[in-house]
């Protein structure tokens, strides 16, 4: 294990988890805290059950968006739903599901299959979407004029994430089996080996510094959305 | 210029955005300056300019939150869009034209994808212009006025009563009926207030309701110590102001003993009374409705007989901010043009999305540049060559020759613009409609 293995492996984690829980949990609360005024904006949901059917809209498919500019919708849309997907894929990498496999009639091969193709393709659509975000940020009058450091800081660092991901898929082997120990052993405090690939390395260490970005830049419209969308659809 | 005292002050009221309120503080947070409220939004769509982009005008609060009222931004300063690049001697020059160029009117809200509505920003950063007194002086003027008189008009009592004497004599000669306003009259259902402007400016409009409560057969009254609903507080960030000024008509419900407080064509006023009000006293103990949605209550229940062809002209309906966005009134006072009208036409976009006036948010009262620092021309050039643009363009597509539009603020707005433009184009209410309508 080298220092550096040591430093981004062993000990940057749980200071990126307690930053990612403690700081998203923080803003939360404060937020939840702040008294409530009264903006309405209409038209409006009546009764909590519309008012949430209505939060959905906005959070899973973006529908004012959708009315306000629907080029950047399509972009923006098929970027976070990539995000989402790449999200659960990722999941693979800490554990398996074999009773879901088993529930689907899928063998080992299949499951690996299915992962490199939509895996894969996620990973080159993401590239795409994330370089089309950052090229709008020039061309766009109204993006670039509202662009500040802080938005070319969370897209390069976003790119910087799928770059070396995609990397890693295509350009390297990737060894899941591998990996997964790793990251048993991590959450269980009992490492025993490490990933041999230098791109996860670098993958794993952007990939913290954008989980511990979330708390304090523009990516707090993650947790923000939940509060922003109701307070101006509540009836 | 600023001073070391005043700069110091801006600072504290920009860090206590962090005690609330909740929206206020999650759109510090959220923003993705993704530019898409540049694109809704009347003003950066007529006049593109960095300055004008609704993300640039909110980041003047929210780079210095996060610069002076954040630890992340303390730490990490521009990473997390924390600055104070914008923090110069001329400050509040920059916005109080930056925030009186906004005229609130939610339109990016709208359309933002993640939620967040401008208008709380421009009118946070106008209460703390207002607090270093650099106001536009027509605002304060309004305020001042309405503070000695308890309408903005600057009417006297005597003034009041004449004006109802004069329209009571006008409806006598368009009909031959003696329609009464009733003045202070104790113990009526219903407590009357329309924005005063419409007892000078927009006579008509004041006829028609007047008309109406006659043939709805309605219990009602006006007050002669609260017969204006219009608010500068809310325009100004004056907190203080608004409650004072509405307080004049909490207090008249109670003195009159009215159950049923209705507010005329006035967005802004029925957005006080309906939504601040409860904020003020808690539950009211009275109901609050509007003039609007009465009218189209009476015109659906058949009791009226109306007859569209005395409007022959091509009639189009402007929806106040106020009105569509923050009230819901959407649907009423289409169903009473309808049934007033003979040749009723849509603009495009209606309802909630459709654009502002231009006069919105108090600017209509705004004509010189009086107190504006770094506006380019008087506030009456920007309001018809820039904040009026988009309206012009869609009235103009409309071909009507009418437009109605239920509130003060809009119908000054849309007059200048039709006069700027040198177009005949009639600007009115909607219940001066109906009350043309009126068969007897």
């Amino acid at each position: 294990m080298s220092a550096l293995q040591f430093l981004v492996g062993v000990l940057l984690p749980p200071v990126t988890a307690a930053v990612l829980l403690v700081g998203v949990g923080i803003r939360v609360r404060t937020w939840y805290r702040a008294p409530i005024g009264k903006i309405t904006l209409y038209p409006a949901a009546k009764g909590s059950s519309h008012l949430w059917t209505g939060v959905a809209k906005e959070v899973i498919l973006f529908r004012s968006l959708w009315g306000g500019d629907p080029g950047l919708w399509a972009a923006a849309w098929v970027f976070h739903l990539s995000l989402a997907l790449i999200f659960v894929g990722h999941l693979r990498v800490v554990t398996d599901f074999p009773r879901l496999w088993a529930a689907v009639g899928m063998g080992a091969q299949g499951v690996d299959t299915m992962s490199a193709w939509i895996g894969g393709g996620v990973g080159v659509v993401i590239l795409g979407m994330g370089l089309y975000l950052l090229g709008r940020r020039f061309t766009s009058p109204a993006a670039r004029d509202a662009s500040k450091v802080e938005d070319y800081v969370a897209l390069l660092l976003l790119l910087g994430v799928i770059v070396t991901g995609d990397a890693m898929r295509f350009l390297s082997h990737f060894d899941l089996e591998q990996t997964r120990a790793y990251f048993y052993g991590l959450l269980t405090l009992n490492l025993r080996s490490m990933p041999d690939n230098s791109l996860f390395w670098l993958h794993f260490l952007l990939g913290q510094i954008l989980l511990m970005y979330i708390p304090v830049g523009k990516l707090l419209h993650l947790p923000g959305v939940f509060f922003s969308h109701p307070l101006l659809r509540w009836e | 210029m600023i001073n070391a005292e005043q700069r110091q002050q801006i600072l504290d009221e920009v860090r206590g955005i962090n005690k609330g309120p909740r929206a206020l503080m999650v759109y510090m947070d959220i923003c993705a300056r993704c530019g898409t409220c540049a694109k809704v939004c009347h003003v950066a769509q007529a006049n593109p300019d960095r300055h004008t982009n609704p993300a640039v005008r909110a980041d003047h609060l929210r780079a210095l939150y996060k610069r002076y009222g954040t630890l992340s931004g303390k730490i990490l300063g521009g990473l997390v869009g924390a600055d104070n690049h914008r923090f110069g001697d001329d400050i509040l020059e920059e916005w109080a034209r930056d925030f009186y160029e906004c005229s609130g009117c939610r339109r990016c809200a709208q359309f933002c994808p993640v939620g967040i509505d401008n208008s709380l920003i421009t009118r946070k950063g106008r209460a703390i212009v207002h607090k270093l007194g650099k106001t536009p002086k027509y605002i304060v003027k309004t305020q001042d006025i309405s503070d000695q008189t308890g309408n903005d008009e600057g009417q006297s009592f005597a003034a009041f009563m004449e004006a109802v004497r004069f329209l009571r004599e006008e409806m006598k000669e368009a009909t031959g009926r003696d329609i009464k306003i009733p003045v202070d009259k104790k113990g009526a259902d219903i407590l009357f207030v329309p924005a005063s402007a419409d007892l000078i400016s927009f006579p008509d409009t004041q006829i028609g309701s007047s008309m109406f409560f006659h043939v709805a057969g309605m219990d009602w009254t006006m007050s002669s110590a609260a017969f204006d609903g219009a608010n500068f507080g809310l325009f100004s960030g004056d907190d203080a102001h608004m409650k004072r000024k509405h307080k004049l008509i909490h207090d008249a419900m109670a003195n009159l003993g009215c159950k049923t407080l209705v507010i005329g064509e006035c967005g802004h006023a029925y957005r006080i009374a309906k939504r601040m009000a409860p904020g003020f006293w808690g539950t009211l103990p009275y109901q609050v409705t509007n003039i609007l949605e009465l009218a189209a209550k009476f015109v659906r229940s058949g009791r009226v007989r109306l007859d569209p062809s005395k409007n022959p002209m091509r009639v189009t309906y402007h929806d106040p901010c106020n009105m569509a966005r923050s009230l819901g009134i959407v649907e009423e006072p289409r169903e009473v043009l309808r049934a007033c009208v003979q040749d009723f036409r849509e603009m495009t976009p209606q309802g909630a999305e459709n654009w502002c006036c231009g006069g919105g948010g108090g600017l209509a009262v705004m004509d010189g540049q009086e107190g504006v620092g770094l506006l380019d021309g008087t506030f009456l050039d920007y309001r018809m060559k820039v904040g009026g643009a988009m309206k012009w363009q869609q009235i103009g597509a409309t071909g009507a020759r009418y437009v109605a539009a239920p509130c003060s603020n809009c119908k000054r707005q849309l007059s200048q613009l039709m006069q700027y433009h040198k177009s005949d184009i009639e600007i009115g209410g909607v219940m001066d409609l109906f009350a043309k309508a009126l068969v007897w």
